[in-house]
């Protein structure tokens, strides 16, 4: 915003202000107080996205009797780990950890082979129908889960699949994002080096793995983020999609401790709840650029 | 070591036609340089020869072997591409031996292959390098490395010199000329860049707009010009090219009607206005708007009548004043006709007296 | 891939991706319109095509039309809301500094973490009783709100939400938006001596356009398939004053187990996506701004 910098100030006023100190001095003095409350205002803004967590966090250390009072206190009296464990053995824990991690990598792991091959061929073969399928590829970027749940959950039920990880997985085996950004990226590598890697009697899957793939490695890395963290925290699907304990993931499993352990115990909850964000949380502040990055991937371009 | 043939091969682009027919040979051993303004289909006929564009009509022979449907990686040819096209993942060794890797050379051989290509281009600390710490003159020397390492029949150069700076490319034009006569394969480079082509090739071939102008030795090329596109474009500064019709003094004798009288800056002497001109040659009196001093040459633009033209002295420079005339030996003398072909049946003649008055 | 001829090679390499899309995209689709003229309990044998009579009983019933209107309202605000303050939010924090980054970091969070976290958290925060949010208000005097349990407030507590967890989201695309306009182009106007606003108005809401395109066809076809909020903080009440076509839709196929009916509400909600997105392809490819 160069027209509106601050910095641009200065120089101007003691330019002018040369015969005029006093003025100099004021000019440069309402510069500091305006730098001054444009932090405070920041850190107002931080606040209203930090408070609640902090607010999380407090809650989760205190005794049931201490969340009912009103106005609230943030410092517990003595913090009161054993929340945690209450929250953690209020149910298969360790169970639901291992279902989301294994729907979250399993689907990343069956993106990579079915995005890869289609995107390199999108980007690099002409061929009868090539723009009909990729258009229809496109199409299904616009038909989120919460449209075809349904007749989706019926199917799978004539297949005897509900309740199972397949269920959780294959209707996202691949991506139409992954295949638009990954072919992207190939569309931009040099023509030359496929022509060399031909010269070279290289075959096609082997200009595919050695040469174009490890080229579109950020790429590659930017979607993988976007997908994990994205179907690690997803709710609805396994909602829709299990009846019981056999793949039900970590988010289910935290919003169910509100019906096994009462409504009002959110000294437990907000435990579980600390469980379940804190280290995404961390994640994000260890790689924020990355993370950042692959989730407003899709805003520019 | 092998012939390229190209037979009656037309290359057409969405209906556009690139190179309506060309008919060319390159000797087994020679190095060739195809070059041309951009744009004349020189390029495209070197990727049709590597088999990267299949010819819409028309046969490719090596060896005498149709290679119409033989996979680029098979033809036995190895390219080295304009921005060197190496895998940047790779280190130098791995890039080097990929292709070795894809024909199932065993490691052992491929050890010792790429030793010995190392130590001839002299890369040899760099091998666990990847391409991006390299230099540029490395990098060509690494695709150079790849190129030669499997041993191709038909090396193939696509402005390989062009991404490097001057003195470099001045040093590597020797290095090519000179890993061209070790290993004896046949050498097809392309360039735009006369200079280039001239210093390098042994055989060379002009193209315009996807026809072959002239193939011939350098020398020849320059002395023995097949029309006018030849004459004007090989040579610093080019050929001066004068319509006759603005040169009444000027006659011929033979056969043909020529159109226009072309001559070398460097075959043209320049006397001081002043000065009577000798009777065995053609004179252009004119002024001269710039002189251009390169220490042992001195090139001077003319404007004449007839036209502008560039006349270089070698050595001693030009000590007339601005009015000059410019004197070519009749026997350095080119003609054309209106088509542009050169006419060599043509000798020049004085024509004496009344015309020569109205030239001054 | 050694036995596939040549060309059918590229044939081959996408069909994986593409019996995924087919199979739980493309062929639902039609198996869901199919269903929406039938009437069929999820159980019995039998489908009976019932035509539109499913559709006739969606229209006339007053609750679905609440929850159209539900859904509408829900949307218009968050769009607006969560659209129209990041927007002066990125011109404030567009800086590249350790400190700007932080701020955007922090705005951000909410995104990345899970929908039943911030469901969970929001619940206690807006708790009538022992809520930190009746707690600030109380400092200043005002209170205490009933948030999600008044049928009068509920809603817009969850819009308070939806705003909390997409504003980051939405100001660090605008942010990117902005730092992809040509510096040159502001600089030329500095030196045209544009005031702060009119280079605003001529020059980057311009460039701009395409961002705030974008985000508002996200945020509105994600607004109207909210769901997870509503199934844990509110369940559709009370009495429907939070019931969105996603939560309708679930209800009825999960809870009535009239599928057809379900369907019908699908159908519906597919059409509403299908011309927002259609509508934004159109749009986008008379481009909304570009130089000249």
């Amino acid at each position: 915003m160069a027209p509106s910098r601050a910095d641009a100030r200065p120089v101007f006023a003691t330019g002018r202000g040369a015969g005029r100190p006093a003025a100099a001095r004021f000019r440069a003095a309402l510069d500091a107080a305006l730098r001054i409350a444009n932090i405070v205002c920041m850190l107002l803004l931080v606040c209203v996205f930090a408070l609640p967590f902090a607010w999380m966090i407090s809650t989760s250390l205190k005794t049931l009797p201490e969340t009912m009072r009103f106005p609230p206190d943030w410092i517990p009296d003595r913090p009161v780990w054993s929340n945690y464990a209450d929250a953690w053995n209020s149910g298969p824990f360790p169970k639901y950890f291992l279902n989301s991690l294994i729907v979250s990598s399993g689907i990343l792991v069956l993106q990579f082979l079915t995005i890869i091959p289609a995107a390199y061929a999108f980007a690099r073969f002409r061929f009868p129908g090539r723009g009909l399928l990729f258009g229809l590829v496109m199409a299904t970027l616009m038909i989120p889960p919460q449209l075809i749940f349904l007749p989706v959950y019926l199917m799978l039920s004539d297949w005897k699949l509900l309740n199972t990880h397949f269920a959780l997985i294959l209707p996202f085996a691949s991506s139409a994002f992954g295949i638009f950004l990954l072919r992207q990226s190939f569309l931009q590598t040099a023509g030359e080096l496929i022509e060399a890697a031909r010269l070279d009697n290289a075959p096609e899957w082997k200009i595919m793995i050695r040469i174009m793939a490890p080229l579109a490695r950020p790429v590659l890395a930017t979607f993988a983020l976007f997908s994990f963290i994205s179907h690690w925290n997803d709710y609805f699907w396994p909602l829709v999609m299990t009846t019981n304990e056999s793949a039900r993931t970590l988010p289910i499993g935290i919003a169910k401790i509100r019906e096994t352990e009462g409504t009002a115990t959110w000294n437990v909850l907000m435990a579980a709840n600390v469980m379940l964000a804190v280290p995404v949380l961390l994640a994000f502040f260890a790689a924020q650029r990355h993370i950042i990055r692959a989730f407003v991937y899709s805003g520019i371009k | 070591m092998a012939r390229i043939d190209l037979i009656d091969v037309v290359k057409q682009f969405k209906g556009e036609t690139v190179i309506p027919k060309l008919n060319l040979t390159i000797r087994e051993g020679s190095f060739t340089v195809l070059v041309g303004p951009s744009g004349c289909g020189k390029t495209t006929t070197l990727r049709m020869i590597a088999g990267l564009e299949r010819q819409t009509s028309g046969d490719i022979l090596i060896d005498g072997a149709c290679v119409n449907d033989v996979e680029p990686g098979k033809r036995d040819v190895a390219m080295v591409f304009q921005n060197y096209a190496l895998y940047p993942n790779m280190t130098v060794r791995e890039n080097i031996e990929f292709g070795l890797k894809n024909r199932g050379v065993p490691r052992r051989e491929r050890e010792r292959l790429v030793r010995d290509i190392c130590e001839i281009v002299d890369l040899t600390p760099y091998l666990d390098k990847k391409p991006q710490s390299l230099s540029g003159g490395q990098r060509q020397r690494v695709a150079l490395a790849r190129a030669m390492v499997k041993h191709p029949k038909v090396f193939i150069l696509d402005e390989p010199l062009s991404n490097l700076d001057a003195k470099l490319r001045v040093h590597m034009r020797t290095e090519l000329i000179e890993l061209h006569r070790r290993l004896g394969a046949t050498f097809v480079y392309v360039t735009h860049d006369q200079t280039e082509a001239m210093s390098m090739g042994d055989r060379i071939v002009v193209m315009h707009r996807g026809e072959i102008m002239q193939a011939a030795a350098p020398m020849e090329l320059y002395d023995d010009p097949d029309n006018l596109f030849t004459a004007r474009f090989i040579g610093t500064p080019p050929m001066n090219v004068l319509p006759m019709n603005l040169l009444p003094n000027l006659g011929t004798e033979g056969e043909g009607r020529a159109e226009y009288v072309g001559f070398r800056p460097e075959h043209a002497r320049l006397l001081p206005g002043s000065a009577d001109p000798p009777s065995d040659g053609l004179a252009i009196a004119g002024s001269i708007i710039t002189r251009e001093s390169l220490g042992a040459e001195h090139v001077y633009q003319l404007r004449t009548t007839a036209g502008t033209c560039f006349v270089k002295q070698f050595l001693r420079p030009y000590a007339g004043g601005d009015f000059a005339t410019a004197v070519v030996p009749h026997d350095r003398l080119y003609f054309f006709d209106g088509e542009g072909r050169r006419l060599r049946n043509l000798r020049a003649a004085s024509r004496p007296e009344p015309a020569a008055a109205g030239v001054r | 891939m050694p036995m596939v001829p040549k060309r059918l090679k590229p044939y081959a390499m996408i069909a994986p991706a593409l019996a995924v899309f087919s199979l739980f995209y493309l062929y639902p689709i039609g198996y869901m319109i199919h269903l929406s003229f039938h009437e069929w309990n999820f159980i019995s044998p039998e489908k009976t095509y019932v035509g539109l009579g499913n559709y006739r009983e969606m229209l006339t019933d007053d609750v679905f039309l609440q929850v159209l209107r539900n859904s509408a309202l829900y949307t218009v605000m968050t769009v607006l809301l969560a659209t129209g303050t990041a927007l002066p939010l990125a011109l404030w924090l567009n800086r590249k500094s350790g400190f700007h980054a932080f701020v955007q970091g922090a705005i951000f969070s909410p995104h990345i973490i899970s929908l039943v976290s911030v469901s969970l958290l929001w619940s206690w925060l807006m708790d009538p009783e022992y809520g930190l949010l009746n707690g600030l208000l109380h400092w200043f005097g005002i209170g205490p709100l009933k948030w999600l349990n008044d049928p009068g407030t509920a809603l817009l507590s969850l819009v308070i939400v939806a705003v909390w967890k997409n504003l980051g989201y939405n100001t660090i695309v605008f942010i990117a938006g902005l730092q992809s306009i040509p510096p040159e182009l502001l600089e030329a106007a500095a030196l045209d001596r544009s005031k702060p606003w009119t280079t605003f108005r001529r020059i980057i809401l311009p460039m701009l356009s395409p961002t705030l395109f974008f985000l508002v066809i996200i945020n509105l076809i994600g607004s109207f398939q909210v769901f997870e909020t509503i199934a844990i903080m509110t369940q559709g009440g009370p009495v429907h004053s939070t019931n969105t076509l996603v939560y309708y839709i679930y209800e009825y196929g999960f809870r009535y187990f009239k599928i057809g009916h379900a369907s019908a509400a699908g159908v519906i909600l597919l059409v509403i996506v299908g011309t927002l997105t259609l509508g934004y392809f159109r749009l986008l490819s008379r481009r909304v701004h570009y130089y000249g």
